[in-house]
């Protein structure tokens, strides 16, 4: 590694350390400051991929352990790379069905993030998820059983199927932004009072208000929740209220506060950092940290509504099976 | 149309799974629920179109069945947006190409099946996984 990926790896666990506040001081102590738009806000436009195999939390075979040694991340990428390997014939034939085509079309990254840190949550220090609260798991009991009595079951029509299967919204879109299989992409565009967040999966764009005009009533409730966005130094802070009940993040309610910070570190590195808060579902709140890079490519349209024939597919063959069953049982 | 050997159907063992460790990060939709593990399919066939559309791509060939008759087959491939990136345009699949797709068949019996895989005449892939376009620059 050369001494400018020291460098960078240092400011980097720096901020990840240090408290939110100090974040720009720590980036401008170094050499490097970010351009500026005309306005003279840091300049953070542009594509930025935040494809990685880095876990969102700790495996238990890192337990106690937050970085990778170069040598141990070079392991576990090219271990984590065959596991996932989809161009693999053997297991069972529902494992090859799962894989569904070869590893030329995934596009999930192939290292772990630039600061080699071994899971994407950073807070709590163990790397993982804090387990959801009494509330939250009641909540999910309550809602299966307000399904079962309603005598729908998972394959009855559309309605019944998951947002990202209807072409509605997709987990890893966000908010907040998470690595998923592919069209792991967004761009960033400033004006002096708003700021556009632009999602390659689903091509969903967040249209984020700086000018500190008061957030929604919270009887309005909105699928991506609604962003409000000011400085903090050089880091742009984005925060989201208002979601629905409709929607969870990892076991969240629509009580969740997100906010989400975006440092430009380097020429080429975007820090993302995001911290989930719904008390009513974690005993605490919990950070994740990204960085994301500078890809050289555009984004491309993800008009998943459009040319969704997979829909009609699933309920097809949840048809088959219905009939299959029926005639057994005959 | 060359070489056309037609349609092999096999049926294979079922094995479910109760988890599966191989599971994808998030793909659109549950291919499990689409096709179906016990409907394996071989097909030789020539490309009549392909589509390039979210979220999932297809590439529709011409199948001759032993009894000489020509069947369409629509064969699912992933998101258009890797392809791009990895320099697959909609002209990289003529039509009139022969391709071998190994995949599965969609459970309601149709003539869909997931492309699995999908080689030239010669075994050589259509789609050759390699690092992705899209790779994260080696840090500075």
């Amino acid at each position: 590694m050369t001494i400018r990926g020291i460098g960078l790896i240092t400011v980097l666990a720096a901020i990840a350390l240090a408290p939110a506040a100090s974040v720009t001081a720590v980036a401008q102590n170094k050499a490097w400051t970010a351009p500026r738009t005309p306005d003279g806000k840091p300049d953070l436009q542009g594509i930025w991929s935040y494809a990685t195999i880095t876990p969102l939390e700790r495996p238990a075979e890192f337990a106690g352990k937050e970085f990778l040694s170069e040598q141990e991340a070079a392991d576990y990428e090219k271990r984590r790379l065959q596991e996932m390997n989809m161009d693999r014939r053997d297991g069972t034939a529902q494992a090859d069905v799962t894989r569904a085509y070869n590893d030329f079309w995934w596009d999930r990254g192939t290292k772990v993030v630039s600061t080699r840190r071994t899971s994407l949550v950073v807070d709590p220090p163990d790397g993982r998820i804090p387990p959801l609260t009494e509330e939250a798991r009641t909540r999910t009991a309550a809602r299966a059983e307000e399904r079962r009595r309603s005598g729908r079951g998972p394959t009855d029509g559309p309605e019944d199927r998951p947002l990202g299967e209807r072409c509605i919204m997709f987990g890893s879109g966000g908010a907040p932004m998470l690595p998923g299989a592919y069209n792991n992409n967004f761009q960033l565009v400033q004006t002096p009072d708003q700021v556009a967040i632009v999602i390659e999966m689903i091509h969903d764009a967040r249209i984020v208000p700086l000018d500190a005009r008061p957030p929604l009533p919270k009887n309005v409730r909105q699928y991506h929740g609604d962003s409000r966005g000011h400085w903090e130094g050089d880091t742009l802070v984005v925060v989201t209220t208002n979601f629905t009940d409709k929607t969870n993040f990892r076991g969240s309610s629509e009580n969740l506060r997100l906010t989400e910070r975006f440092t430009r570190v380097a020429e080429d590195t975007l820090l993302y950092r995001f911290t989930v808060e719904d008390p009513s579902s974690f005993p605490r709140p919990w950070t994740v940290e990204i960085p994301m890079w500078r890809s050289r490519e555009p984004i491309y349209e993800y008009a998943c509504h459009e040319g969704n024939s997979s829909i009609a597919g699933v309920l097809a063959g949840a048809r088959a099976e219905e009939k299959a069953a029926a005639g057994a049982g005959r | 149309m060359r070489g056309t050997t037609g349609i092999a159907l096999t049926v294979g063992t079922v094995l479910v799974v109760a988890t599966m460790a191989a599971m994808p990060l998030w793909a659109h939709h549950a291919f499990t629920a689409e096709f179906d593990s016990n409907k394996p399919v071989k097909l030789r066939g020539v490309v009549t179109k392909v589509e390039l559309i979210n979220p999932h791509s297809w590439i529709h060939i011409d199948v001759k069945e032993p009894d000489g008759k020509v069947v369409s087959w629509a064969i699912e491939g992933g998101t258009p947006n890797t392809l791009f990136r990895m320099g697959i345009t909609k002209n990289s699949l003529p039509t009139g190409t022969e391709i071998l797709v190994d995949g599965y068949q969609a459970k309601d019996g149709s003539r869909r099946a997931n492309g699995r895989d999908v080689t030239l005449p010669d075994g050589k892939k259509v789609f050759i996984s390699g690092a992705s376009a899209a790779e994260a620059p080696p840090q500075q």
